[in-house]
């Protein structure tokens, strides 16, 4: 016969067992399928953004070199957090 | 030789149908999201119309889409997002069949145009976006506070933070139309070499195109895939947030 009480202990412990695995194991092909364009869209954005902000506020060309370069890190930025979840997966 | 863009062109079915400014009329397009709605919709009712203990065929298959799904939001979303496990296999789906029935010849592929994907990944980047804010309130802007920087970096890597944020929902959405389009435009052109080289020399790029063709239906399984698997990553940032 199974002891009910023990049995519900074990489900308890394999529910908190559960519970604490919140930073997941991530899909590594996934993962490593999203750098390609990652580093691309990064840069359309922070070039759109650069390009309004300048139309909106008449500092020509600024707004946008700096948000171009604020892209490209970011877009950096992107691909090694994305290749740190593969050698964390 | 025909063109090969031509297949992306998307025109209008029968009667036009017009609500206020809004033309509703059935494209070609839509045609075939239907067509894939209805072949989910037929899939799962037909596995599960019998359900037993030993399986059917469709049934095992119907179960391994359930589970693989499942998993995978285990592995990458974690315990929390279970609740949003209809939407993610709804997601998976639905880009799955478009991608898969944009296989066959003379039909449409839908996940090949730019609207299409950007609807789907704006659609998810919102969800996540209320869903955050839903779940933490104002702490969830944290997310663009890098931990341990010091203070006079930080307005500059807020911004890198926003701007990263910015660009899943573009990098979510050219990925797959990108593939998507450029997969049909290479079969198109590969095909469109066999009958211009005719039965001598049209061998080789036939060869090619049987090979293109094996080569799509892994990408069209695999965009499908990224793409649940960007959404469940999104929704882990949105429910767990760790930092």
């Amino acid at each position: 016969m199974f002891d009910l009480e023990e049995l519900k202990k074990k489900l308890s412990q394999k529910k908190n067992l559960k519970e604490e695995k919140l930073s997941p194991k991530n899909t590594q092909l996934g993962i490593a399928f999203k750098i390609g364009t990652e580093l691309v869209a990064a840069v359309f954005v922070a070039t759109l953004i650069g390009w309004y902000l300048d139309k909106w506020l008449n500092t020509k060309p600024f707004f946008l070199i700096g948000f171009i370069i604020l892209g490209i890190i970011a877009g950096i930025f992107n691909v090694v957090r994305s290749a740190k979840m593969i050698n964390k997966g | 030789m025909a063109n090969p863009m031509q297949q992306f062109e998307v025109y209008k079915i029968g009667p036009s149908l017009q609500i206020g400014n809004i033309d509703l009329s059935l494209t070609n397009s839509s045609i075939f999201m239907f067509t894939s709605a209805a072949f989910i919709l037929v899939f799962f009712f037909l596995g599960t119309k019998n359900v037993s203990t030993i399986p059917g065929k469709l049934q095992i298959l119907n179960e391994l889409v359930f589970n693989f799904i499942a998993k995978m939001i285990d592995e990458t979303a974690g315990y929390k997002a279970k609740n949003y496990f209809p939407f993610i296999l709804t997601l998976f789906l639905f880009i799955l069949t478009m991608n898969m029935i944009g296989l066959f010849p003379y039909a449409f592929t839908v996940t090949s145009q730019i609207i299409v994907t950007l609807s789907f990944a704006l659609i998810i980047f919102i969800g996540v976006t209320v869903i955050g804010f839903a779940k933490h309130g104002v702490s969830f802007l944290k997310i663009f506070l890098p931990s341990g920087i010091p203070i006079f970096l930080l307005p500059l890597l807020v911004v890198i933070e926003v701007i990263s944020y910015l660009s899943r929902p573009v990098s979510l959405s050219v990925r797959l139309f990108a593939n998507m389009l450029a997969g049909h435009t290479m079969l198109k052109v590969f095909g469109g070499f066999v009958v211009s080289l005719g039965i001598i020399g049209g061998w080789l790029p036939f060869s090619f195109s049987v090979l293109l063709t094996a080569l799509e239906i892994l990408v069209a399984f695999l965009q499908a895939y990224v793409f649940a698997v960007l959404s469940c990553i999104y929704l882990n940032d949105a429910l767990n947030m760790h930092h």
